[in-house]
């Protein structure tokens, strides 16, 4: 249970990270994020997607605009704000102080 | 071929198979609530709802496949996740606020997170002890059976189950019901659902079979096993007493109306004699059905236990429900009517002279075996007319004779108090006015018939006859043994064993004094004691002198 949890809230945190980086790029649509979690092996569902894109948005991270689509309902197609290009920034510092603290203490223990 | 129901995501139209509808509404139903009080969660339910529509888009080709089936619904909540999935993804202070702030009908949250509704699709009236049963892992056979025991013993179960409907929620929708079964509401266990409730009687039998072996490993196993086994033995006794009772029933029932339509024999319910013949038809038959249909159900169920047959349709078993209510009401009816008859005594006190003798010798007139040489003679034991009326019906033996003492040499009397009771004094007075009783006297001896007979209609309200024979004082009195029943406040049996040991008179001889009658003969000594075990042989001869000498007794005090 112990272990879950700390895996859960390191997951989260990655998460946001990823899901930030990945919008970062360019107007994408909640699928195609899902397409390349996937890929990248941290989500398998896409339900679990919705509710953080949700956080992320109502945080001010995110913003999305309706697109019509051939034969299909409009797509919701999401993209980062500035204050979402702040936060991705530290992040990225934040990130690379992790994997040297994360790299230096496996060292260590080996 | 399969039924197709027309639904509408975000304005667009699908066709979609029953089952598969069935399965999208659940999941739907468990994302809500799994999403339910969170910010935001009306947007994060439409994002889900409009990606569901796309992919249902994205599956449909004109012409050639229109319709979404359960195959389609699988692959979509597939795609999307399960509320099992999501739920490793969400930080710790979001779940528990999920845990604590969801929607809990009557908050009651068993171990296994079972819901406590009623099972509105086992149901025999309520659906409660189904209700129950899943709660508590068991067959609601066994809650029922409870319940039903229950009742029967004081019927504290019929207040404890209308309690438990009124509280308890409805399980109405199929989510409802898998919370109640403690199933996690998922596609899995929703298919599972929907294939119990949707499939033949076999598979519903197999679901039993599920849950009765939920049921066992939630009671540990092996333990529970066992239990079920002891239960089932438990059963088949049970079983085999009600039918008995139930044979019991309908014997008592069937005699006790051959006797009510002039048909005698030997099974009487004494209580019933005190209505009239069409009133007791009725109440007998309140009675019966008051008694045999909680027997009848209690017996129905435990053969829907034992050999797992279908329940009665609720038609019928309302039907029974209805007419046991009514019955009972009757019998309670009859019981008050019946007491009401019993409210006022009326007392009729006749006296009649008799002739002066020295002697009196009172014995006893069966007037049943008289009738012994009539037309009407006996078929049986329990055919008993007299001038073509049904005896049981006009006699009454409750007949108390009492002896009081008078000054010598005054005239002898019999005082009869004839007593009866009715609704009024009236009708009391009217029903003491029609016994009829009345010794005979033939020279010295007094014969008081066994039985009074009523005239007119035959209710039985306590009639009595209480007779008291007044003698002057040192009267020679002689009881015959068959008035010894009759007598009152005289020590018949004390008289008798002063006879001595070995002799048994048919009569005893005693004396009127101040105190009353007082027995002729005194105790023996003993040396006449030990005489008497000497002469056992000559019994005969020694009862003779004795009864000599007791007259002798008798003169000398005279």
């Amino acid at each position: 249970m112990i272990a879950e949890n700390t895996q859960t809230q390191m997951r989260k945190g990655i998460l946001d990270y990823c899901i930030l980086s990945i919008i970062s790029r360019g107007e994408i649509y909640a699928s195609d994020i899902i397409s390349e979690l996937k890929e990248a092996q941290l989500l398998v569902v896409e339900g679990t997607l919705y509710p953080l894109l949700n956080r992320l948005k109502n945080n001010g991270l995110l913003s999305y605009n309706w697109q019509e689509s051939t034969g299909g309902p409009p797509r919701k197609y999401y993209q980062i704000t500035d204050m979402g290009r702040e936060v991705l920034a530290r992040l990225d510092v934040t990130w690379r102080e992790l994997v040297f603290a994360v790299e230096t203490s496996l060292k260590g223990k080996k | 071929m399969n039924r197709t129901i027309i639904i509408n995501i975000n304005s667009i139209v699908f066709h979609i198979e029953e089952d598969a509808y069935e399965a999208l509404r659940s999941y739907m139903i468990d994302i809500k609530r799994h999403f339910g009080n969170r910010e935001g969660s009306k947007e994060i339910l439409e994002d889900i709802e409009n990606r569901i529509a796309e992919m249902f888009n994205e599956r449909i080709e004109s012409g050639r496949k229109e319709v979404i089936n359960m195959l389609d619904v699988q692959e979509v909540i597939g795609r999307m996740g399960r509320v099992s999935d999501f739920e490793g993804e969400e930080d710790i202070e979001e779940k528990e606020h999920e845990y604590y702030s969801a929607e809990k009908p009557l908050g009651s949250t068993f171990e296994t997170g079972k819901k406590l509704m009623r099972d509105s699709e086992d149901k025999i009236l309520g659906g409660v002890c189904s209700g129950l049963g899943h709660y508590f892992g068991m067959e609601a056979r066994w809650i029922r059976l409870l319940v039903i025991l229950f009742v029967l013993i004081g019927g504290s179960g019929v207040l404890v189950y209308i309690v438990l409907w009124m509280v308890m929620p409805e399980a109405a929708t199929r989510a409802d019901r898998m919370s109640m079964r403690g199933e996690v509401p998922n596609l899995q266990n929703f298919k599972k659902s929907f294939d119990e409730e949707g499939g033949s009687f076999a598979d519903k039998l197999s679901g039993a079979g599920e849950h009765l072996s939920r049921g066992a490993k939630s009671a540990g196993g092996m333990l529970g096993g066992c239990l079920s086994l002891i239960g089932k033995l438990i059963a088949w006794c049970i079983l085999l007493v009600t039918g008995l009772s139930i044979v019991g029933f309908v014997i008592f029932y069937v005699f006790n109306m051959m006797n009510l339509f002039g048909l005698e024999n030997p099974i009487v319910f004494p209580p019933l004699e005190v209505l009239g013949r069409e009133d007791a038809v009725v109440a007998l038959t309140f009675g019966f059905l008051a008694l045999l249909i909680p027997f009848v159900a209690f017996f129905l169920l435990l053969v829907r236990i034992l050999f797992k047959t279908e329940k009665l349709n609720n038609y019928a078993s309302l039907t029974m429900f209805a007419v046991w209510i009514v019955s009972v009401v009757g019998v309670i009816y009859y019981c008050i009517y019946a007491n009401q008859d019993f409210r006022e005594k009326s007392t009729i006190n006749v006296q009649k002279d008799i002739a002066t003798e020295d002697i009196y010798v009172f014995t006893e007139n069966d007037i049943r075996t008289l009738d012994a040489n009539d037309k009407d003679a006996p078929k049986s034991k329990f055919y008993n007319r007299f001038e073509g009326q049904d005896l049981r019906n006009y006699m009454r033996s409750d007949i108390a004779i009492n002896f009081a003492s008078l000054d010598s040499l005054t005239q002898p009397y019999i005082q009869y108090s004839y007593s009866a009771k009715g609704k009024t004094y009236q009708l009391a007075a009217e029903r003491a006015g029609n016994i009829k009783y009345s010794a005979i006297q033939e020279g010295k001896k007094i014969l008081f018939p066994s039985h009074f007979i009523l005239e007119g209609s035959p209710l039985s309200r306590d009639q009595q006859v209480r007779v008291t024979v007044f003698l002057p004082k040192g009267a020679k009195v002689v009881l015959n043994n068959e008035i010894r029943s009759k007598t009152w406040s005289v020590n018949y049996g004390n008289c008798l064993n002063n006879y001595g040991e070995g002799v048994e008179p048919n009569y005893t001889e005693w004396i009127m004094t101040d105190k009353g009658l007082i027995c002729a003969v005194e105790a023996p000594s003993v040396k006449e004691k030990e005489e008497a075990e000497e002469k056992k042989g000559e019994g005969n001869i020694e009862s003779e002198v004795r009864v000599g000498e007791g007259i002798v007794v008798e003169t000398t005090i005279n």
